[in-house]
């Protein structure tokens, strides 16, 4: 089995530093849903060897970003928040695809709590178009 | 000051196999942005893990990709193993060697011939393609598939090569070879071919180490990126004589010599795994379900490296299975290099990191 550090998420930036400071690289960031939270898991590599991390973030909270260590997570930040509907915090500028990474007629789909369809959320309009200029099915 | 103009690049597009959307902001001919968007044929095959049991989802998991089909089988099941601590006889993991580089062989040929075609060099993609058909004949010979092969499973592979098969496969590589001979100069020494990729989409090594990237656009910029350096799977690549292969200059001729080398060099794999291939078993029977617990399983596709997680809750439904593709891990560096380049470049510079988004839309 794989060794998994649990650390909080208030942590997670400053670990996130000190394994780029190392010389590792960002692999992945993934998520499940665990008890009602989200459950994060980070993946870095170095020589062949993986190290993870992870914590876990209530429903309702928002996770700090990691794009200011590693930019390219914005990958996998926006394709989390579009799928579980968690929003992450201080995504350096011209990152955030504010939910329209992922094209999709259903918003947070892999959320058991946010499973509803788009049209049908108060304060999103179904006629807003997205990134590609096309409205939202 | 000019005005910026935003034109899509895909899904649909002349050049693009697969649907990847991209907006590219312009000022003139030049590129001064591009923001890709994701999902445009999202299938969500990883929540299917849910509803088959872990024995059937190997099937699911060839499915994510046409291409790369034999490794994704390979990884989620090397994921289960290693869950279920299934020691996979080393037969097995020859044979699954030898259809992988096979594999590689296939997806760097298809590659080949979709960037002559992207280069309006119409017969170098017909000869690529001819190639190819040499490489689905002997998948075809060897586990009756020609795309999906279904010969992996949990514990190890359903198909065993005989002798005569052996014979065969060695008599195919030997004309894949020589054939193989006649088209490299056509890439390489061409000065159209050249005049296309030489100097165009450059990436340092500390830009590839930076963006994480992985496979063949990591070593197209010297960055020692593949995971066939592990120890894992009893070191089979090492004991095969395994070497990466590194390009220093970054740009997309680089990255077309990375995947000109590596066809010869999986042949020589191959080869080699034929030559030593183990006696015994090809099999172990899995007992009971996966236990409760999660892990993590690497392999080296031909697009660079993939991850699969599994978790297990001891029933013979898996929890959650999540998959990161090596086009995952390269969009970033495609989004830097598409800066400042001309339009005209934008599909050379697409095709050079081979994104699959069959992959990316798991």
């Amino acid at each position: 089995m794989d060794t998994i550090i649990e650390v909080k998420p208030q942590e997670m930036l400053g670990k996130v530093a000190e394994l780029r400071e190392q010389g590792y690289r960002l692999v992945q960031i993934m998520c499940s849903m665990a008890n009602e939270q989200f459950e994060l898991t980070y993946n870095f590599d170095k020589k062949c060897t993986l190290t993870n991390l992870r914590c876990f973030v209530s429903q309702g909270e928002a996770m700090r970003s990691i794009t200011e260590q590693f930019w390219y997570a914005f990958i996998w930040e926006n394709e989390i928040h579009d799928l579980f509907g968690l929003k992450f915090q201080n995504i350096l500028e011209g990152l955030d695809f504010q939910g329209r990474f992922f094209r999709m007629t259903e918003q947070f789909p892999w959320n058991p709590n946010n499973g509803v369809d788009l049209g049908k959320v108060k304060g999103i309009d179904a006629s807003v178009t997205n990134a590609g200029g096309e409205k939202n099915a | 000051m000019p005005k910026n103009t935003v034109i899509p690049f895909g899904p649909q597009h002349p050049v693009l196999p697969e649907p990847i959307h991209l907006d590219l902001e312009l000022q003139d001919e030049k590129v001064v942005r591009a923001i890709p968007s994701i999902g445009y044929v999202h299938r969500g095959l990883e929540k299917l893990v849910e509803k088959r049991d872990f024995q059937q989802y190997v099937f699911v998991a060839e499915r994510v990709c046409g291409i790369c089909s034999f490794g994704h089988g390979w990884g989620y099941s090397k994921a289960v193993e290693k869950l279920m601590n299934i020691e996979v006889p080393k037969r097995a993991l020859y044979l699954r060697t030898i259809w992988h580089e096979l594999s590689r062989i296939h997806s760097h040929l298809l590659w080949l011939g979709l960037a002559a075609d992207a280069m309006g060099f119409e017969s170098l993609f017909m000869q690529s393609w001819h190639l190819r058909e040499i490489v689905l004949d002997l998948f075809e010979q060897t586990t009756g598939g020609r795309v999906i092969f279904s010969v992996c499973k949990v514990g190890g592979v359903r198909r065993d090569l005989d002798a005569e098969q052996v014979k065969l496969f060695k008599k195919n590589l030997k004309m894949l070879r020589q054939e193989l001979d006649s088209i490299v100069p056509a890439f390489l020494n061409d000065s159209t071919v050249a005049s296309r990729l030489k100097d165009v989409g450059v990436l340092s090594e500390a830009e590839a180490h930076a963006f994480g990237c992985v496979g063949p656009v990591a070593r197209a910029s010297g960055l020692l990126e593949d995971y066939r350096l592990s120890q894992e799977d009893a070191g089979v690549y090492l004991e095969l004589g395994f070497k990466p292969v590194l390009e220093k200059s970054g740009d997309c001729y680089a990255r077309v010599a990375v995947r000109l080398k590596e066809l010869f060099q999986s042949l020589d794999i191959i080869e080699r795994a034929l030559d030593n291939l183990p006696e015994g078993e090809i099999f172990v029977r899995p007992m009971g379900f996966p236990s409760a617990g999660e892990c993590f399983a690497r392999m080296e596709q031909p697009r660079g490296e993939a991850i699969y997680y599994v978790k297990g809750n001891g029933t013979k439904n898996l929890e959650r299975f999540k998959l990161r593709t090596p086009t995952n891990a390269n969009i970033p560096a495609l989004l830097h290099m598409l800066q400042g380049c001309d339009l005209a470049d934008v599909p050379n510079l697409v095709l050079t990191i081979d994104p699959c988004i069959s992959c990316t839309e798991r």
